[in-house]
């Protein structure tokens, strides 16, 4: 039993063990974190302009209103915060598969994927997640909602969600690498982009995008439908419960293509 | 004297562009990237409009169209893959090297920056055009004058934006947070050129302070010309204004890594 438990928390410490080590290493430079997380809420503050003047001229877009247009651009904001500030290394991983560090990673007796998504940190992460639950509270606040104890569940629970398929698209997509040897993340660069699609209302597009963000790289779990769910917006709402499940499943297929490329790698002869 | 001279920058311009075509695979994914965002904003558009032909802001849907591919074309020519070589070049001591070179640093960054647009415009040029396609069609100039004066704004938006760049990369001497810089650069210039979302759709004291930047004249000034939204004596002062502008930034940006230099030089003695 107590074996067992280690298995579960070792992998947590050294999480943290090593993700500290990388904090220290870029708070040394204590500009260019201000930089840094400046550049982020800067980047948002410019995305709620946008989205604010539009609604000056119009009340709806698609008969959703502006703060909930306001929540989607802010969960893809605030899950790529996550990613970049705890996960940061997997924009890495092309660079080190390139020069050949990666092949020290599977000489230590830790999960390469562990060592991988801990090489970096990306301060702009924390402006963000700050920005993003800022503009999240000024949304949910600004909607007249019975804040029932089971919404607040599920907002936590959109959000958790919402982050793990982020940081699951982004893994899944670096593990290109073991097969493209490119030396640039060009691949998980190109998938990215493809959030742009969901800052807005899923409503908006035709069927064929409408298909590749929910069911090919699925996007509209990231902001879409967490936004629906929060908010009570059927029909959206009904498929919206399925995020948790959306979740775990690019969790785990992330995890496999990593490490079916991984093998793939080793049997290469490296 | 200035012919003679100007070969050497020429061939830096054209290493530039072999860099990019050696690599065009990376490049490619990087424009088909920011489609993405393009074919999103059409989407968020069209639906803003609702198909019907009222104008809003000022602007038709058909307008509208163009707006958004003008936007997107000179937001395609110099990235911020710029200011990273730039950067890259002060903060690794290349710099150094340089300032020894019979070249003068500045235009040798311009001929670099410049050499890869003749694939930036082509690539977003034909993704434009397809873009277009999808979507039922885009305003074209009124009359072959907005064309004309539509080209020259384009060749000065893209001066002003090199100006910018070389500004802002500057800070490479300063700090180590350069893609920061950059990062705030592209949003602020993204808000204040119009680029995403026409100048006229903002409250009056926005517009009042994006009038007073130089950042307007990298996008809403030639888009307003291609779509011949201003003429006469009002159209040539916009241009006027841009070339104030570029010409400003460009010597602000000399003024800015002559005192970087001397910097340098007194800790490195």
């Amino acid at each position: 039993m107590a074996a067992r438990w280690r298995a579960v928390t070792r992998p947590i410490y050294l999480y943290f063990r090593l993700l500290g080590q990388q904090m220290k290493a870029i708070m040394a430079y204590e500009a260019d974190f201000v930089i840094y997380a400046g550049s982020a809420v800067l980047v948002q503050l410019v995305g709620f302009i946008f989205i604010w003047t539009i609604f000056q001229r119009i009340p709806t877009i698609n008969g959703w209103t502006m703060w909930e247009v306001v929540m989607m651009y802010a969960l893809i904001f605030l899950t790529e915060g996550v990613g970049s500030l705890f996960f940061e290394g997997t924009w890495g991983l092309a660079r080190l598969v390139y020069t050949g560090k990666f092949d020290s990673f599977l000489l230590r007796p830790v999960s390469p994927i562990l060592q991988v998504v801990t090489a970096d940190v990306g301060l702009n992460g924390l402006g963000n997640i700050v920005t993003g639950f800022i503009l999240i509270g000024l949304s949910v606040t600004h909607v007249s909602l019975e804040w029932t104890p089971g919404r607040i569940a599920m907002l936590a629970i959109a959000i958790v969600s919402a982050s793990a398929i982020r940081v699951a698209i982004n893994l899944g997509t670096a593990a290109t690498v073991f097969w493209t040897r490119s030396p640039w993340s060009s691949v998980p660069m190109f998938v990215h982009q493809l959030g742009d699609f969901a800052k807005y209302p899923l409503t908006i597009y035709s069927l064929g995008v409408q298909v590749i963000i929910v069911i090919a790289i699925p996007f509209a779990f990231v902001s879409f439908f967490p936004t629906a769910v929060v908010f009570g917006e059927s029909p959206w709402s009904l498929p919206g419960l399925l995020t948790p499940l959306v979740a775990i499943y690019t969790v785990v297929l992330a995890v496999v293509i990593f490490r079916v490329g991984l093998r793939r790698y080793e049997g290469a002869g490296n | 004297m200035v012919v003679a001279g100007s070969h050497k920058y020429v061939s830096l311009a054209r290493a530039s562009l072999e860099v990019i075509l050696t690599y065009r695979l990376s490049f490619l994914m990087n424009v088909i990237g920011t489609v993405f965002y393009v074919i999103a904003m059409f989407y968020l558009w069209r639906t803003i409009f609702g198909g019907n032909s009222a104008a809003l802001g000022g602007f038709t849907w058909l307008e509208m169209k163009g707006y958004l591919l003008v936007a997107f074309l000179m937001n395609s020519l110099l990235t911020w893959y710029d200011e990273f070589m730039i950067g890259r070049g002060i903060r690794e001591g290349e710099v150094a090297s340089d300032l020894v070179r019979p070249l003068d640093f500045q235009t040798s960054r311009f001929a670099q920056a410049v050499g890869p647009v003749p694939t930036e415009l082509a690539t977003a040029l034909l993704v434009a055009m397809a873009v277009a396609f999808a979507f039922g069609g885009v305003a074209l100039p009124p009359d072959p004058v907005y064309a004309a004066v539509f080209v020259v704004s384009a060749a000065l938006a893209t001066l002003i934006k090199f100006g910018l760049i070389f500004c802002v990369a500057m800070g490479a001497f300063w700090t180590t947070g350069l893609y920061g810089l950059t990062t705030g650069r592209i949003a602020v210039q993204g808000v204040f050129s119009g680029a995403l979302i026409p100048l006229a759709f903002f409250p009056d004291w926005l517009r009042a302070i994006s009038a007073v930047l130089p950042f307007q004249g990298t996008v809403s000034t030639p888009a307003l010309i291609y779509l011949g939204k201003v003429d006469g004596t009002a159209m040539l002062a916009m241009v006027a204004v841009q070339a104030a502008w570029a010409v400003g930034l460009i010597v602000l940006g000399r003024l800015i890594f002559r005192r970087a230099v001397r910097a340098v030089t007194i800790h490195g003695g």
